[in-house]
């Protein structure tokens, strides 16, 4: 197990250098702040994952992207003001860039569903099969688990969906969760606990 | 206001099967990670059957998504135009600007955690203003300062490859034009 990364940080009102933990993702943001070209190192890194996000929670691949855009584009103009300041607390390679950026993308796709006029339920058999386009014969085979999975949680309503989203999609800590919506980590434990109960039962349910 | 002990009582359990399937969780996203199985483990052993194989059918069943590469390139040419339209008054002597795209974003996260500060944004009452703004500095090309140009040449001079860096560019000589 690899150690935090501490930097040493010099406080002259404290009286000298402290230990600070460092954010995984600082260095990044530093250079984009300095430099807004440089946002695009941050923008390879979160696309999938902001995408994603955004996929599950509009079933919609063109609205998907839409949030997606929005996203970076409001954070590339508000990163200047961003302060980032990971605490030894969030854990290991705790992002709060991340958590900031996921944050910005949830208010997108909040506006999104709020346009959307009903919500279609094509697109999530189109997830199911871009689990590995290449390999038809893989693909097929989990394909029924696949959909089982994503029809599961799709009926779960909206702070459990998306706690399920952000741990098992993008693999998120309790903590950036929590940072994310808003919530205690123990809030947050409680809700991943529950929906995975909620998501038990449905796949009980499924005819087999 | 108090729940009755039993509720507390339902609470406190509650709470621990939660913590016990984090850690669960935790263990089976590292596994994953490393594309490894997850071994038993002490957590997985404790935790309700039900609850283990939801969680397991969700980490290995559940697909990551990726945009399509055209909207990949597409919206890195996007933000390399954002970003040199950040860029040009930063390099004509501005210390510091700001372009929102649409006014003050509405998807930003709400500036007012003072529980956390971790999420602060720096508070700058200019930013309320919905259009584009420099803060200390020159505004159009028309007032480019001479470190500024040479900044910006020397962007131009040393190119990167990539197609956010190739719209920075492509902004640069429409401006410097």
């Amino acid at each position: 197990m690899t150690r935090p990364a501490l930097r040493k940080v010099e406080r002259p009102e404290d009286g000298g250098p402290r230990l600070a933990h460092l954010d995984r993702d600082r260095r990044l943001v530093e250079a984009a702040q300095s430099d807004p070209a440089r946002f695009e190192a941050l923008y390879r890194k979160y696309l999938a994952q902001v995408y994603s996000f955004a996929y599950y929670e509009l079933r919609d691949h063109h609205e998907a992207e839409d949030a997606t855009e929005r996203t970076f584009l409001a954070a590339l103009a508000n990163l200047a003001r961003f302060e980032e300041r990971a605490r030894p607390a969030d854990g290991e390679g705790a992002s709060t860039f991340r958590v900031w950026l996921f944050q910005i993308a949830r208010n997108a796709v909040a506006e999104r569903r709020r346009r959307q006029r009903r919500r279609r339920e094509e697109p999530l058999e189109a997830a199911a099969t871009v689990a590995d386009p290449l390999d038809v014969e893989a693909t097929a085979i989990r394909h029924d688990a696949t959909t089982a999975a994503v029809r599961a949680i799709s009926h779960l309503p909206g702070d459990r969906r998306r706690a399920l989203i952000l741990r098992f999609v993008d693999e998120m800590s309790t903590q950036e969760i929590a940072g994310i919506l808003g919530r205690s980590e123990g809030a947050v434990r409680v809700l991943i606990h529950r929906a995975l109960r909620s998501v038990a039962r449905e796949l009980d349910d499924r005819p087999r | 206001m108090t729940g009755t002990p039993a509720d507390g009582g339902s609470r406190d359990i509650q709470d621990v099967d939660a913590l016990i399937t984090d850690r669960y969780l935790e263990s089976i996203l590292a596994a994953h990670g490393r594309g490894a199985d997850t071994g038993p483990t002490l957590a997985g052993a404790r935790l309700d059957p039900n609850v283990r194989m939801a969680a397991e059918h969700l980490a290995r069943d559940l697909p990551r998504l990726h945009p399509s590469f055209r909207f990949e390139e597409a919206l890195a040419r996007k933000l390399g135009e954002a970003a040199a339209r950040m860029r040009l008054p930063l390099a004509a002597g501005g210390e510091r600007v700001i372009v929102p795209l649409a006014g003050r974003s509405p998807f930003l996260p709400v500036a007012a955690r003072d529980d956390d500060d971790r999420f602060r944004l720096r508070a700058d009452p200019r930013l309320a203003i919905g259009r584009p703004l420099l803060i200390g500095g020159a505004l159009t090309s028309a007032a480019l300062s001479l470190a500024g140009a040479a900044y910006v040449a020397w962007r131009i001079r040393h190119p990167q490859t990539s197609p956010m860096a190739r719209a920075v560019r492509a902004v640069a000589r429409t401006r410097l034009a």
